[in-house]
């Protein structure tokens, strides 16, 4: 389990780091959502001990990370970085190597690697003669080469097509059934809600909200009412009680209102200071065709926790 | 097998892959094996075949050939002729160099060169001499016995003067070659701690191997590689002067020089890769390197135009002192023991002195490699980069 404990960085006068804190558990897909400048990459590279904190303590396993732990770490920079001029095969069974496995354990890690990312025809050329996709691949076999306990990933879906998304995806996958944990930083919130058990999410350096998705969803979910009606006069919706988010009065394509087509629609989401009156309130003013808690997706708690 | 020696092999597979590398070592032990043949082609041995027609033939040849009996390598190949017309066509057919027709003319194709012009220019007046005194009425035997001088016998101080001047042919090879090999070994080590840093590899391979590991295994690598070259071109250089035959003029010694040379390459190594590591750690692209590596340049060129100077006078105050000061010990010791003895305890100051230098660079680069290295973006600057790593 990796713990990463009140981490404070900050670059001059500049605070980018003020007491993150969060947990990847074993098999776990951690997703590391923030804006740009939030402090995801910093956070990271004080995991990976390639930038040393101010303060703030990263545990694996219940004790502080030292060199030898991050060895058996995976990491893909934000900055993707290979040796244009190596060869793939042999740049992938370096990496094996540093990361501590000998010559044929590498050679094997590397082969089953390359064949599982499709690079097989690939594994002689030079790795500047491959396509951006393909040189990701790359960077992504160097990551997990050693087969590292933990993977720690900085934007890893950023500039892959959905193909290669839902590859990276499925390997990905693969680890953390075999019980490595995951960290990702994304800003792709679909994505993230998709493949990802846990969320953080951080603001200008701090930790904001975190957990489970359901966990994050539940605490978010009781709180926006999507409430539809047919039929009321203009300007109903004005006396609802609480704060309306989204109005709109133009029925679905395909999906009619009801019987009268023909009616005024009204489709509105209301954070309510009372549901029970907004219910009462909605079936005087219409026909109430709709009426629950609207579940919130990823984005939209983004949304709600970052603003 | 541990980081070092992982990282120091894949320097190497890399580097010996590239064309460069390996015409390099063509190229380079190529022009050692002429250079190494030079004193075979220039100052040694010389053949000549003269053409020979007329009533004193028989008495040219033997003038001749006595020179060549006293010359160091001189040989005279001499071939008889029934008549100028048949000496001219052996000329024109490069069959001799010249022919003498008649004790009084000289043919030939071009004009001839000074050394052969000079002997038979001796041949023709001991000839002509010995000739004018018999018909003045002296006795032939006592105009003969009176003829037979012995040639001065030189003496050098240096040692023999063709001695010195092969000494001096060595010592610059060396000079040359040393700062060649320096220079283009350091550029690559330098283009390589910027090739990790501007590709931001070196972010993956410090999470694996620490900072000191990296620059040490980098820099034996490239310091195997150029190694291995300065072997190649003793070897190349050392084999072709036996095979010319130039090596019984080799000054006593050289193979000793050759050796010391090596430790010296060693140490000067040392010394520039941990400065050109440590510079190069500094900027983050290619194109910014040899800005900042100027002054390194510059030192590495100076040490280069010293030693140029200490092949000329080996034994100038200013060569003496600078074969024992660091780094200029590593270019001026080794071009100095080319061309004088030099006492042995010179020398193991100058090494131990060379060698205090290369630590304390090696550690002062280390610290700045391991500060600088991560650092993204703009230039560090010297003083962030001396400072206390944030
Ligand atoms: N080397 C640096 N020097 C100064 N400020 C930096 C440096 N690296 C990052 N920062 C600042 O720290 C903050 C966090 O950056 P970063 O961790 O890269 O964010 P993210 O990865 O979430 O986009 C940003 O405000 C950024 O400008
Ligand atoms: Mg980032």
């Amino acid at each position: 389990m990796l713990e990463v404990d009140g981490l404070k960085k900050r670059y001059g006068d500049k605070v980018a780091l003020d007491g993150v804190s969060l947990t990847v558990r074993p098999g776990e897909m951690y997703g590391f959502v923030g804006a740009n400048g939030a402090g995801k990459t910093t956070t990271m590279r004080i995991v990976m001990g390639v930038l040393a904190s101010d303060g703030g303590e990263v545990r694996w396993k219940g004790a502080p990370a030292g060199f030898e732990t991050r060895r058996r770490f995976g990491y893909m920079p934000e900055e993707r970085g290979l040796y244009a001029k190596m060869r793939v095969g042999e740049q992938v069974e370096y990496f094996g190597r540093l990361g501590g496995m000998d010559a044929p354990a590498a050679r094997r890690s590397a082969d089953a690697l390359i064949e599982r990312l499709g690079l097989t025809d690939r594994r002689g050329d030079e790795v500047a003669g491959l396509s951006l996709g393909n040189q990701q691949r790359v960077q992504l076999a160097v990551a997990l080469i050693h087969e590292p306990e933990l993977l720690v990933l900085d934007e890893p879906f950023s500039g892959l097509d959905p193909i290669a998304v839902d590859a990276l995806a499925g390997v990905l996958a693969e680890r953390t059934a075999a019980g490595v944990a995951v960290v990702f930083s994304s800003h792709q919130l679909d994505l993230v809600e998709r493949l990802c058990d846990a969320v953080g999410i951080i603001k200008d350096g701090r930790m904001i909200a975190g957990g489970t998705v359901a966990e994050l969803r539940a605490r978010e979910s009781r709180k926006r009412l999507r409430i539809v009606v047919t039929g009321a006069e203009p300007g109903w919706a004005d006396r609802l009680p609480g704060e309306i988010v989204a109005k709109n009065d133009r029925p679905p394509q395909g999906d009619p209102a009801g019987p009268d087509g023909d009616q005024r629609y009204d489709e509105v989401i209301l954070r309510p200071s009372d549901d029970q009156e907004a219910l009462l309130l909605a079936a005087r003013a219409g026909r109430v065709q709709h009426f629950g808690w609207q579940e919130p997706s990823l984005a939209e708690i983004f949304r709600e926790v970052v603003a | 097998m541990n980081a070092i020696s992982l990282v120091a092999r894949r320097e190497i597979t890399v580097r010996s892959r590239t064309k460069g590398y390996r015409y390099g070592l063509v190229v380079t032990a190529i022009l050692v094996a002429v250079l190494a043949a030079l004193p075979k082609l220039l100052g040694g041995g010389s053949d000549y075949t003269v053409g020979l027609v007329g009533p004193q033939a028989d008495r040219l040849q033997a003038a001749l050939s006595a020179q060549a009996a006293h010359g160091d390598d001189l040989t005279i190949k001499i071939t008889r002729f029934a008549d100028e017309a048949a000496a001219r066509r052996a000329v024109a057919n490069d069959d001799v160099e010249v022919a003498v027709v008649d004790n009084a003319t000289v043919v030939s194709k071009t004009v001839v060169s000074q050394t052969l012009s000079a002997i038979l220019d001796t041949a023709h007046r001991m000839v002509a001499t010995e000739e004018n005194l018999t018909s003045a009425g002296l006795d032939p035997a006592k105009v003969g016995a009176a003829q037979q001088v012995r040639p001065m016998t030189e003496l050098t101080l240096n040692g023999s003067g063709e001695d010195a001047t092969i000494r001096r042919v060595i010592a610059m090879t060396i000079v040359v070659i040393l700062f060649m090999l320096l220079i283009q070994i350091c550029t690559w080590v330098a283009m390589g701690v910027v090739e990790e840093k501007g590709s931001r590899i070196v972010e993956i391979l410090l999470t694996s191997v620490r900072p000191w590991q990296l620059l040490a295994g980098k820099t034996i690598g490239l310091g195997v590689l150029g190694l291995s070259q300065l072997i190649v071109i003793a070897v190349v250089g050392l084999a072709a002067a036996q095979l010319t035959g130039a090596v019984p003029q080799l000054p006593d010694g050289t193979y000793g020089v050759v050796a010391t040379t090596i430790v010296w390459f060693l140490l000067g190594y040392a010394f520039y890769a941990a400065m050109f590591a440590a510079i190069a750690s500094l900027v983050s692209r290619q194109e910014d390197l040899s800005g900042v590596l100027t002054p390194a340049t510059m030192l590495l060129m100076a040490s280069y135009l010293v030693g140029f100077v200490a092949a000329q006078s080996p034994d100038g105050p200013l060569t003496h002192a600078l074969s024992i000061i660091p780094p200029f010990s590593a270019m001026v010791m080794p071009v100095r023991a080319a061309v004088v003895a030099v006492p042995l305890w010179e020398t193991a100051l100058a090494m131990g002195l060379m060698l205090l230098a290369a630590v304390a660079i090696l550690f002062v680069g280390g610290r700045i490699y391991q500060r600088a290295v991560l650092r993204t973006g703009a230039r560090v600057r010297w003083r962030e980069a001396f400072g206390s790593a944030s």
